[in-house]
C-alpha cells in the first residue's frame, strides 16, 4: 500500500535528484571521465579492485570523521592517532604473538584517546579544533618517542599481514572491512537513537540540551566511535605494510579524511552528511589519485588537483543549495 | 490626502502554488495600516513585492502616485523592512549599527563624532533613552527593535514595515514601542504593522487589509465601532468563541512542588504547588525572572538552591535529561534558536527525544516512529508537506506545534511552555490551546509563561505574578482581572482590599 503511494507520488524532478546526489553525480562524472581517457586501461577489474583497496583505509578514518564533522566538530589527530594505535598494535603483536591481542589493544588505546579528545571537548567546551590541533602533536610527538623516530616491523605473528593481504572471490579483506564499517555506520546514524541525535546535536546543540538529550554523552561517544575507527583502519595498515612508521605513518591522513567528508556533502557547520556520500567522496578521491597516475602525471601536481576538487564540490552544494532557497 | 503606496491586481506563484491572487492594496501617507491574516496566507509575499524582493507575475506598484517598474527597483531605497529576526551585529556599539555600511566618512577614514552625534540627534527625536555609543549586546530585546527602527530613519526610509514587533516585547515595551510609532507618524512617516494582536491593531492603527488564502479579503479604516471579533471573522472566516475558558478540574495529588527556589540574581525563596492536570500561568514583565526559574526547574540553569519535587520525589535538575527522565519537558521561548533543528526534517524535529523510547534492541521501531508521528501530528493538526521535509519549509505556527508535539511525545507529567503561541496565527493558537486542555484533563500538568493576558484567561487555572525575581501575588483564575495582572506585575504590592484605591495608577 504505502510502496504503492510512494510510487505514484513520485515524480521525477531533476534539479532535486541531482541536489541530493551530488556526490554521486561529482563520482560518476569522473567516472566516465577517466573510462573516456583511459579505457580499459583504467576500467578493469584489477584496476578497480586497487582503487578500492588504496582507499579503505582512508574511507573507514572518513566514516569517523564524518560522524564528528556532523556535530559541527573537527578531528585534525586521525592521522597521528592512527600511527599511536598502529604502533601499539604491531608493540603488542612481537610481544605475546597474538593477533587477537594485539587488535584489541589498538581497539582499546583508539577508544581511550578519542575519549580524552570528546572529554575535552565536550565537558570542557573547547573548540575541537584547538583540542585535536593539540592531540594531534601529542601522539606524534609520544609515537616518535616511544620508536626514537623510527619505524617497527611486524614479526610477532606471520598470519598478521594476512588481515589486508588476502581476498575472498578476489575482494580484499579491507574492501569487505570498509563495507562493513560503512553498513554499521549507516545503521548507526539512520536507525538507532544516538545515531540521530549526532545529527540534532549538529544542528542545533543548544536545542538538543533543552529536548531533554544528554549532548555531552553524545559528543563523547561521537569521538570515541572515531577513535575505534582509526583503530581499525591503522590495523588495515599495519598488517598490509608489515610495519608501522613513528613520523611517516598516517600523515595528511586527516586532510585526506576531511576532504572525502567535504566532497561526499557533508556541512561544516553540521546537522548534514551521509554515509553514502561520504564513501563516494572517498571514491571520488580515489579516482582522481587513480588517473593522474594512469595518465603519468607528475606526482607534485596530486595535492593541487585535489584541493581544487575540494573547492568545486564546496562551490557546487552551495550552488545547489542556493537554487533551493529561491 | 496622499497616496503612499498603491499596488494593483497584484499576483504571484511559486511553480504551481499560487500565493497572491490580484491583491489591491491602498495606503495613505502619515497613516499606520495594519496587514492582518494568519500565517501562510502571502502577507510576507506582498511585503517581499513591495519591498523589491520578489517580482511579481503582474500587477503595478505606485509610491507616492509615481508608477515604478522592477527592471531598476528605483523606489527601493524609500521602503524599509524591520523584520522579526532583527539584524544587529551585538558586537558592535548602536550607532555603529545604525551607519553599518552607510558610514560617514571624512579623509577616508570614519567620522566618529558625526555619525556619534547624527545617531544621538535621531534616537532623541524619538525620545529614546537609548546611548548610541552602548554596545548591541547590552541593550534589552525591546531597545534592539527601537534601534532596528532607528535605522530606517538613518536611510531616510519614507515607508516603514515592522513584521510583528511585539511579539516578544511584554506591555510597558509595547506602550514605548507604539508611542515610537505615532512619534514617526507625526513625522510623515507610513507604517505598515504586521501583527496577530487584534487588540494592538485597534489601539494604533488607522486603516487595515485582512488577508486570507492569499486574497485581500476586507480593507477599511479601523473606527470606533470596529471590534476583535470582527477582525478575527474576516481572518478565519468564521467566529471564534473568543477566550473563554472551559471549565476543568484538576485532582488533589500534587504532581510539582518547588521550594525555596533561588538564585541569586535572577529568582528569589519561590514556592509554588501545581496538581495533577492543572494549568498553572506564571507572568511578569521583562526581568521578572520566571523564564530563569523554570529553565532551572528543567535542568538548564545549574545551580540552583531550593528543592523540586517531582509527584513528592526531590529531583536533582542539574542537567535536561535528569529533568526530562523525571517527566519533565521544556518548550523555549525562542523558537529559531532554541527549538527547532533546521537542517531536519519534520519527523526527527518531533520524534528526537523518544527515539530511544521507540528502540527495540537498539534499533528505532519504523512503525512505532509512524504511529506515533501519525498520532501527534493529527492531535494538533499540523499541516506538512511530507515528513521527511525540512522542518523549515513549514509556517511558523505549524514549527511551534511541532515543538509542543516535541515536548509532549515523552507522555511527560509535567510541561512547561514559554511564550507558547508565539508568532502563531490565531487558529493556529487555538488549536494549541484546545491541545492543552484536552491533555490536562488527562492528567497532564501545565506551566505557561506568558505575558499575553488572553492566553492566561484563556488556559490557567491559578496565575502567579512575578517582579523582579520574586512571586508577587498569586490568583486563582476567579479573582483574574486583567487591571490586577497589570498591577502586581508592576510591582503592586497592597492587600486586595487595598487594591481598589490604587487602581488610578
Amino acid at each position: 500500500m504505502k510502496v504503492m503511494k510512494k510510487i505514484r507520488s513520485f515524480k521525477f524532478n531533476n534539479r532535486d535528484f541531482i541536489k541530493n546526489n551530488s556526490p554521486l553525480m561529482a563520482f560518476l562524472a569522473l567516472f566516465l571521465f577517466a573510462m573516456v581517457v583511459k579505457g580499459r586501461t583504467f576500467f578493469n577489474l584489477n584496476n578497480i579492485m586497487n582503487i578500492l583497496l588504496n582507499n579503505s583505509i582512508i574511507g573507514i578514518i572518513a566514516l569517523g570523521m564524518m560522524l564528528i564533522i556532523i556535530t559541527s566538530g573537527i578531528d585534525l589527530s586521525v592521522g597521528s592517532l592512527l600511527a599511536v594505535t598502529g604502533i601499539v598494535d604491531v608493540f603488542v603483536l612481537n610481544s605475546t604473538g597474538s593477533i587477537f591481542l594485539s587488535l584489541a589493544s589498538a581497539i582499546a588505546v583508539g577508544s581511550i584517546l578519542g575519549l580524552f579528545t570528546g572529554t575535552l571537548v565536550a565537558r570542557f567546551a573547547i573548540p575541537s579544533f584547538i583540542v585535536t590541533l593539540g592531540t594531534m602533536r601529542i601522539y606524534r610527538s609520544v609515537a616518535e618517542y616511544g620508536l626514537n623516530g623510527g619505524g617497527i616491523l611486524a614479526t610477532g605473528n606471520n598470519n598478521f599481514t594476512q588481515i589486508s593481504n588476502g581476498n575472498v572471490f578476489g575482494i580484499p579483506y579491507p574492501v569487505l572491512f570498509w563495507l562493513v564499517v560503512s553498513i554499521v555506520v549507516s545503521i548507526l546514524v539512520n536507525k538507532t537513537a544516538f545515531g540521530r541525535h549526532i545529527y540534532s546535536v549538529g544542528s542545533n546543540s543548544k536545542a538538543s540540551f533543552l529536548a531533554g538529550i544528554n549532548v555531552k554523552k553524545v559528543l563523547i561517544l561521537v569521538y570515541v566511535i572515531a577513535g575505534v575507527l582509526v583503530a581499525i583502519a591503522s590495523i588495515l595498515e599495519a598488517s598490509r605494510l608489515g610495519s608501522m612508521n613513528s613520523s611517516s605513518s598516517g600523515t595528511n591522513y586527516e586532510m585526506d579524511a576531511i576532504a572525502a567528508t567535504v566532497i561526499g556533502g557533508t556541512a561544516m557547520m553540521g546537522g548534514k552528511g551521509s554515509v553514502v556520500g561520504t564513501t563516494f567522496g572517498t571514491l571520488t578521491l580515489g579516482i582522481i589519485n587513480n588517473l593522474m597516475n594512469l595518465l603519468g602525471m607528475n606526482a607534485f601536481w596530486v595535492g593541487a588537483v585535489k584541493g581544487a576538487i575540494i573547492i568545486a564540490a564546496v562551490l557546487m552544494q552551495m550552488f545547489l543549495n542556493r537554487k533551493e532557497r529561491n | 490626502m496622499e497616496r503612499a503606496i498603491e499596488m494593483k491586481n497584484i499576483s504571484k506563484s511559486f511553480g504551481k502554488n499560487s500565493v497572491l491572487k490580484n491583491i489591491d492594496l491602498e495606503i495613505n501617507r502619515g497613516s499606520i495600516h495594519a496587514l492582518l491574516g494568519e500565517n501562510g496566507t502571502g502577507k510576507s509575499t506582498l511585503m517581499n513585492i513591495l519591498n523589491g524582493l520578489l517580482k511579481p507575475d503582474q500587477g503595478t506598484i505606485k509610491i507616492f502616485n509615481k508608477q515604478y517598474s522592477y527592471k531598476n527597483l528605483k523606489w527601493k531605497s524609500q521602503i524599509s523592512f524591520v523584520h522579526q529576526e532583527l539584524s544587529l551585529v551585538n558586537d558592535l556599539s548602536v550607532y555603529e549599527n545604525l551607519f553599518l555600511g552607510n558610514e560617514i566618512l571624512k579623509g577616508g577614514l570614519l567620522d566618529k563624532k558625526k555619525m556619534i552625534k547624527e545617531a544621538q540627534s535621531i534616537l532623541d527625536q524619538m525620545d529614546l533613552k537609548i546611548d548610541c555609543k552602548e554596545k548591541v549586546a547590552n541593550l534589552e530585546i525591546s531597545s534592539k527593535q527601537l534601534v532596528e527602527i532607528s535605522k530606517s530613519l538613518i536611510h531616510k526610509a519614507e515607508i516603514i514595515i515592522l513584521d510583528e514587533p511585539t511579539s516578544s516585547l511584554n506591555d510597558v515595551e509595547i506602550s514605548t514601542l507604539f508611542r515610537v510609532m505615532k512619534k514617526l507618524k507625526e513625522h510623515g512617516k507610513t507604517l505598515i504593522f504586521i501583527s496577530h494582536k487584534l487588540n494592538e491593531v485597534l489601539q494604533i492603527c488607522d486603516s487595515f487589509t485582512v488577508m486570507r488564502d492569499g486574497r485581500a479579503i476586507k480593507s477599511g479604516p479601523v473606527t470606533e465601532e470596529t471590534t476583535e471579533s470582527q477582525l478575527s471573522g474576516y481572518m478565519v472566516g468564521k467566529k471564534l468563541s473568543m477566550f473563554s475558558k472551559e471549565l476543568h478540574s484538576h485532582s488533589d495529588e500534587k504532581t510539582l512542588e518547588i521550594k525555596h527556589m533561588s538564585k541569586t540574581g535572577q529568582f528569589k525563596d519561590i514556592n509554588m504547588t501545581a496538581f495533577r492536570g492543572e494549568i498553572v500561568g506564571f507572568t511578569g514583565l521583562d526581568g521578572d525572572g520566571k523564564s530563569e526559574l523554570f529553565e532551572s526547574v528543567t535542568g538548564s540553569n545549574y545551580p540552583y538552591s531550593g528543592e523540586i519535587l517531582v509527584n513528592g520525589k526531590p529531583i536533582n535538575a542539574r542537567n535536561t535529561s535528569n529533568a526530562f527522565l523525571s517527566g519533565l519537558t521544556y518548550v523555549s521561548r525562542n523558537r529559531k534558536e532554541n527549538g527547532i533543528f533546521k537542517d531536519l526534517s519534520v519527523e526527527d524535529n518531533l520524534l528526537m527525544p523518544i527515539y530511544s523510547k521507540l528502540s527495540k534492541y537498539g534499533l528505532i521501531n519504523t512503525r512505532a516512529k509512524q504511529i506515533e508521528f501519525n498520532e501527534m501530528v493529527q492531535d494538533l493538526h499540523i499541516k506538512f508537506g511530507d515528513e521527511n521535509d525540512r522542518i523549515t519549509s513549514l509556517s511558523g505556527g505549524n514549527q511551534q506545534k511541532i515543538l509542543i508535539a516535541r515536548a509532549l511525545s515523552s507522555i511527560p507529567k509535567i510541561v512547561i511552555l514559554d511564550n507558547p503561541t508565539q508568532g502563531v496565527d490565531i487558529n493556529s493558537k487555538f488549536e494549541i490551546y484546545s491541545y492543552i486542555q484536552k491533555l490536562s484533563n488527562l492528567g497532564v500538568t501545565f506551566v505557561i509563561l506568558t505575558n499575553e493576558y488572553n492566553e492566561i484567561k484563556k488556559l490557567c487555572d491559578q496565575i502567579y505574578i512575578m517582579y523582579q525575581g520574586e512571586i508577587q501575588k498569586k490568583l486563582t483564575y476567579e479573582e483574574l482581572t486583567e487591571e490586577k495582572v497589570l498591577f502586581y506585575s508592576m510591582g503592586g504590592r497592597n492587600q486586595d482590599e487595598g487594591y481598589e484605591e490604587n487602581k488610578v495608577l
